[in-house]
């Protein structure tokens, strides 16, 4: 991928202050990611991200868009081609919505027709229906709402580039993750490149197709993809922030269909008792699990209990909480710490049988990742 | 005559009727025409007063209903030329000294402002009329002077408490620093300009009668008849105008505060 941004020894010392809030930093954000600045508060996230629109004036250093140096660029029209979502929103309380999402276009000089349809589209676009949206003001909106035409005025002008700062930081946990997994499914469809602030280390993870962790000055001290900074950490530092849990959150990245199922004995129900002992005797699992004539698994049956009489429909437990191939390994295993056999069912789209997510499963899916990651730290020789 | 009239009100109301929904209109209406009435109501009382109260030569002198009209009139416009010239002044000035630029000045600018209000009405009115001609002129040179302040603190705070992530937002969508005060900040701060109008406006109808020591004319001049004279109804009648004046100003102000102020606040 081409680089979008580029930022060379890019320096900001505030007036009055001995240590710079960025300290020449250098990073190259390719095209069409999401790279995530995380770090703690006040290590100097905003400082850069509003140099890139240059907000906040670098006091050295170059930044680079597209090849081009826009470091002495006119900062107005340099901000026109780039998308800038913050966290307080700062809609225009006195305009409406429609009005607010248009802020751009307007500003370009395109055709009202032109306007009118780019409006109808992003309101679209960001789940807002227009006609009944368009003519409201901001204050009548909520807080998961403003945002949404916060990213949809940010968006209007079809910028190449957009700008992050916290932008779900003030949202309820609710409709903080329906508006992260909301526009990472935009994401797959616009393919934008982004820059997002954030100082929480999950957001990052779910976020960002690559993280860089920041520490005091704007440090890099880790820039990498979220699985490989969570399977082998730079140093102690990026460890402390990581925090307790990485290995959880790995399996919250990786999903289903990247490990080796489980195969647990099974047995169509029509072929009745005796099918399933066999079925039984021949494995070391203490239970088996009974398919319709579609191969869609019906219920768990232990051992003892195809000893006792009655129909095979109402022998064991029922299966419930299946998966599929693109659940992550996190839920898979909440589901599966949750079942009676210590194992859960995954089946694809039609509901038919694949295998079985158990503790072996996971464990060897966490093996794999920490030595993918450490053969490719030691491929990679980062260049920072 | 009447039909110029109905025309631009017709093509008001159809304006009004697409906005807001017609119930509270009508409430509207009534709210903006009580008050004008009320006022009404009371200059009639004194208009009666005038006509058939018993009063002694001296009075019916001083109480002349062209002499009121008058006075009413150059009272208004003490008033609302001095308020205009303010508007005109301090606006501007509030709005320069709240660009980012000039942050530092608007300690300075708001102390000055302070020190020139901290002086007695009666001082500076007297004071402009010794260096300025006595009398009209004189008059709305002090009463500018009084009324600068609060419009042009009302102007700075106004600008001062928009949501600095609105105007960073706006910014950083690229619009210019001019762009940015016609389309954002200025919208969004009238409301606090036009209250400040309305207090000084108000203000300015009591201190105007200072004028009368000043031959600046107005309905001080006729309190100040009945004062040397020792007539009591004189002084009540102008003063009653005068109360008339001040509370019509009020009404008449709050109602563009209402109109003016931006939908969506
Ligand atoms: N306008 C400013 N003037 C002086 N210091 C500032 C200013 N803005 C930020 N800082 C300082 O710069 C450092 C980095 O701030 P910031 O970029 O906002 O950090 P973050 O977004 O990571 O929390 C902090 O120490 C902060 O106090
Ligand atoms: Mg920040």
């Amino acid at each position: 991928m081409p680089a979008m941004i580029e930022l060379e020894q890019l320096t900001k010392h505030y007036p009055g202050r001995s240590a710079p809030a960025v300290d020449s930093l250098d990073l190259t954000i390719a095209e069409g990611e999401i790279v995530i600045l995380v770090g703690p508060s006040g290590c100097g996230k905003t400082t850069t991200l509003k140099m890139i629109n240059r907000i906040i004036e670098p006091s050295s250093g170059i930044i680079r868009l597209q090849g081009e140096d826009v470091t002495r660029a006119n900062p107005d029209h340099l901000r026109r081609r780039i998308g800038y979502v913050i966290q307080q929103v700062g809609l225009f309380p006195h305009q409406t919505i429609g009005r607010n999402i248009t802020t751009v276009p307007r500003l370009l000089g395109w055709s009202q027709q032109r306007i009118d349809d780019r409006l109808d589209e992003l309101m679209h676009l960001v789940g807002m229906d227009p006609g009944t949206y368009r003519d409201r003001y901001p204050k009548e909106l909520s807080g998961g709402q403003r945002q949404r035409v916060g990213v949809a005025r940010a968006l209007a002008a079809d910028p190449p580039v957009m700008l992050m700062d916290e932008p779900f930081g003030a949202l309820d946990p609710i409709s903080r993750e329906r508006l992260q997994n909301e526009f990472l499914r935009l994401q797959e469809e616009i393919r934008k490149t982004i820059v997002f602030v954030t100082h929480d280390i999950d957001e990052a993870i779910t976020m960002g197709d690559r993280i860089a962790i920041l520490r005091e000055g704007s440090t890099v001290a880790q820039y990498d993809t979220p699985e490989t900074v969570l399977a082998a950490p730079a140093d102690d530092f990026v460890r402390e922030f990581i925090g307790s849990g990485a290995a959880l959150k790995r399996l919250g990245l990786a999903r289903v269909r990247d490990v080796e199922l489980g195969q647990w004995p099974t047995s169509p129900i029509g072929s009745g008792r005796e099918a399933a002992l066999r079925a039984l005797a021949s494995s070391e699992h203490g239970s088996v699990l009974l398919l319709d004539d579609r191969r869609r698994p019906l219920r768990w049956v232990r051992a003892d209990e195809l000893e006792q009489p009655g129909s095979l429909e109402r022998l064991g437990v029922e299966v419930r909480g299946t998966v599929e191939p693109t659940t992550t390994l996190a839920h898979a295993l909440d589901a599966m710490v949750g079942s009676r056999v210590g194992a859960v069912v995954v089946v694809d789209g039609s509901g038919a049988l694949l295998g079985t997510v158990d503790m072996r499963v996971i464990m060897a899916a966490v093996d794999t990742m920490r030595t993918d990651a450490h053969e490719q730290d030691r491929e990679e020789v980062p260049s920072r | 005559m009447s039909l110029g009239l109905e025309d631009p009100y017709a093509r008001t109301d159809t304006v009004v009727t697409e906005q807001r929904p017609p119930g509270s209109r009508t409430a509207q209406w009534r709210r903006y025409l009580g008050v004008p009435a009320l006022l009404a109501l009371v200059c009639v009382g004194v208009v009666v007063f005038v006509a058939f109260a018993d009063l002694d030569d001296v009075e019916r002198r001083l109480l002349t209903f062209d002499g009121l009209r008058t006075a009413t009139l150059v009272h208004l416009e003490l008033v609302g030329l001095s308020t205009l010239l303010v508007i005109v002044l301090a606006v501007p000035l509030g709005i320069l000294v709240s660009r980012p630029w000039a942050r530092r000045l608007t300690p300075v600018v708001v102390g000055l402002g302070n020190i020139a209000q901290s002086v007695p009405s009666l001082g500076v009115i007297v004071l402009f009329a010794i260096l300025f001609a006595p009398g009209f002129g004189g008059a709305v040179v002090a009463l500018v002077v009084y009324a600068f302040l609060p419009i042009l603190r009302n102007t700075i705070v106004g600008l001062q408490q928009i949501d600095p992530f609105v105007v960073e937002s706006a910014r950083g969508m690229g619009m210019s620093s001019n762009r940015v005060l016609r389309e954002i900040e200025l919208p969004l701060a009238v409301p606090v300009i036009l209250a400040g109008v309305r207090t000084a406006a108000v203000i300015g109808v009591g201190t105007a009668t200072i004028g009368a020591l000043t031959n600046a004319g107005g309905l001080g001049s006729v309190v100040y008849g009945g004062i040397v004279q020792s007539r009591t109804p004189v002084i009540v009648v102008a003063s009653i105008l005068t109360a008339v004046l001040a509370l019509l100003v009020d009404h008449v102000l709050g109602v563009a505060e209402n109109v003016l102020r931006p939908r969506g606040l």
